[in-house]
């Protein structure tokens, strides 16, 4: 009886394993395939092992491009969670303006990156919002040609990803923070630890967990940011916002190069997978010590 | 939204968790006969309310800049609007197209996520209750999809609708976002089956109840929670997705309310009199939504950070 039983569970999985196999398993293991051939996306394709990959060396638009994805995902990851560790700190002391400013705070999370792209090209514009502002607070000086610039675009791009996600990070830390033994904090307010001392010996080892989630969750989403740099920049000004999912993008849809393109996706793949699960592994080997 | 999420760990984070439970911790620091520390707490909170308000502050601009007309902004981006208008937004509507490709979106994001419910919850059942060898091999494969970029597969996907002859369908568009989220959907209801004592489906199974009937009559009614927290963030992914659509879908009447806004809006010259109100358009269904469900929503959203 039971074993019938089991069979016939194990029938539920064919529905899933048939549509994740034909449009992902297969799709992941013959974009590996097409990545070493010379393939222009028709039915002709001469296998040519590793040539792609060979020719991205010769090619600093791919090492630029890898740099700027890389140090982008770095400066997301820690604003992003700085940020949203301080107010969910914050939030967690103030009962009272707790739960709608957390709520307020997580209300660019729900628009689409698109949106949220097209509402920054503007404030960014040389005439646009944030200049318009800095004239009107006295700062003129600091007016800047925020997207245009080589020096500040792909921080600029990654501002609008930070004001994004912040709330969100926050949101994290704020579960995190009220699922703490209330008795714990309670025996430390009594032993008089307060403020910084209370956050650094008690809230941080406790919001360990939700630190690796925080970090794992905006590095995986930082190092495959697209929607950003396409409609704010396009990878300018001088390809200084070029990151490989745009490079990825114009190349397999671009016309010409598309073996060339599938092999940077395997390389955003790569990137992916070995900076994420390092990642990850070493946050949980601290929370193990801690 | 970053398209990951870890699963809850237990079913008491997936919306049944006490939201309203205040710690003390929040307040006993306040001690209310010091005046310098409640100076300091007045402060903090003041700081906090600017700091939010300067998250917020780009969507009320947004919103009055929408309801201004063009010359106005013009002369001053930042000044008191002297007139307000619905124009831009009437425009904007016919401009993108704004009621078919809304239709397309909820019809796409709707079948996708009663599909990737159904599927999603069948195999986890399987999942969480075998424990062989295969089964964890089998997890270990859908887990492995949280960390694919989509633009690790969009061109091999590509040649393979046109194979299907489903490039421009909704059928197309629909089986990538199920694969897609699939990965999250698995991860979410099997650690969330794990959860549940199995008790009552030994029970069940004695008194001669199949796996059909256990699943149905058990486990899904058990589901309700973690699935409204599914649902919310697999929509939000969905309904604010650019590449599928944009790449799968080439007939103008099948496209999306994000694919048109940015196909139809240049950012670089238009004005922000057409292109707020298009910004809009695109958010405002889910923003309703968000009022409806706001509890869930927040929920779904720090799901998976809290290890009980």
């Amino acid at each position: 009886m039971f074993h019938r039983r089991r069979a016939t569970m194990a029938a539920f999985l064919l529905p899933a394993i048939v549509v994740y196999g034909v449009f992902m398993l297969y799709p992941l293991a013959r974009g590996v395939y097409l990545s070493m051939t010379d393939s222009l996306g028709g039915p002709i394709a001469n296998f040519v092992g590793t040539q792609q990959y060979r020719a991205m060396a010769d090619d600093p638009a791919v090492t630029d491009a890898l740099w700027h994805t890389v140090l982008y995902a770095a400066v997301v990851v820690i604003v992003q969670n700085g940020l949203g560790l301080l107010f969910a700190s914050m939030l967690f002391r103030r009962p009272k303006v707790r739960r709608t400013l957390s709520v307020v705070l997580l209300t660019p999370t729900l628009i689409s990156p698109v949106m949220a792209a097209f509402i920054w090209s503007y404030l960014f514009a040389p005439t646009g919002g944030i200049n318009a502002l800095l004239d009107l607070v006295g700062l003129h000086g600091l007016g800047h040609v925020w997207l245009g610039d080589t020096s500040t675009a792909l921080y600029s791009v990654a501002a609008v990803n930070i004001w994004m996600f912040t709330g969100y990070s926050c949101a994290i830390f704020l579960a995190s923070y009220m699922s703490m033994p209330t008795e714990l904090l309670e025996a430390a307010a009594l032993d008089g630890a307060s403020g910084w001392r209370r956050f650094v010996s008690i809230e941080w080892p406790l919001l360990a967990p939700a630190l690796t989630v925080n970090v794992t969750l905006s590095l995986i989403g930082s190092l495959k940011v697209f929607e950003f740099p396409l409609v704010l920049t396009n990878g300018g000004p001088a390809g200084a916002t070029d990151t490989l999912t745009l490079l990825v993008y114009r190349n397999v849809f671009g016309g010409g190069k598309f073996a060339y393109g599938v092999a940077l996706s395997v390389v955003l793949l790569v990137t992916v997978v070995v900076l994420s699960s390092a990642t990850s592994s070493l946050l949980r080997l601290r929370e193990r010590r801690i | 939204m970053t398209s990951d999420i870890t699963a809850p760990d237990a079913p008491s984070v997936s919306g049944t968790r006490p939201a309203t439970r205040l710690p003390a911790g929040g307040t006993t620091s306040r001690a209310p006969g010091n005046p310098l520390r409640r100076l300091a707490g007045g402060l903090g909170t003041a700081l906090l309310c600017l700091g939010t308000l300067l998250f917020v502050l780009p969507f009320l601009f947004t919103v009055v800049t929408s309801l201004r007309t063009a010359a106005d902004v013009a002369r001053s981006p930042l000044g008191i609007p002297h007139s307000l208008t619905l124009k831009n937004f009437s425009d904007a509507f016919s401009q993108i197209h704004y009621g078919p490709s809304t239709l397309n979106t909820l019809l796409i994001t709707g079948l996708s996520c009663l599909a990737v419910t159904v599927i999603g919850s069948l195999a986890a059942y399987p999942l969480a209750r075998i424990t062989q060898h295969w089964s964890t091999a089998v997890y270990r494969l859908f887990i492995l999809g949280t960390s694919v970029p989509v633009f690790v597969v969009v061109a091999p996907l590509y040649l393979l609708m046109r194979d299907l002859n489903l490039l421009d369908t909704y059928t197309g568009v629909v089986l990538i976002y199920i694969a897609l989220n699939l990965p999250v959907a698995v991860f979410f209801y099997t650690s969330f089956i794990r959860s549940i004592p199995a008790d009552l489906e030994e029970a069940a199974a004695l008194d001669g109840c199949g796996a059909f009937r256990t699943f149905f009559t058990i486990i899904l009614p058990l589901l309700r929670p973690v699935t409204s927290t599914l649902l919310t963030f697999v929509s939000l992914q969905i309904w604010n997705d650019l590449l599928v659509p944009l790449v799968f879908l080439q007939n103008p009447d099948k496209r999306t309310v994000m694919v048109n806004a940015y196909s139809f809006i240049d950012p670089h010259t238009v004005q922000p009199t057409s292109l707020f109100p298009a910004a809009l358009l695109g958010v405002v269904p889910l923003l309703i939504i968000f009022v409806f469900f706001q509890r869930q929503v927040v929920a779904g959203m720090s799901a998976g950070a809290v290890k009980s």
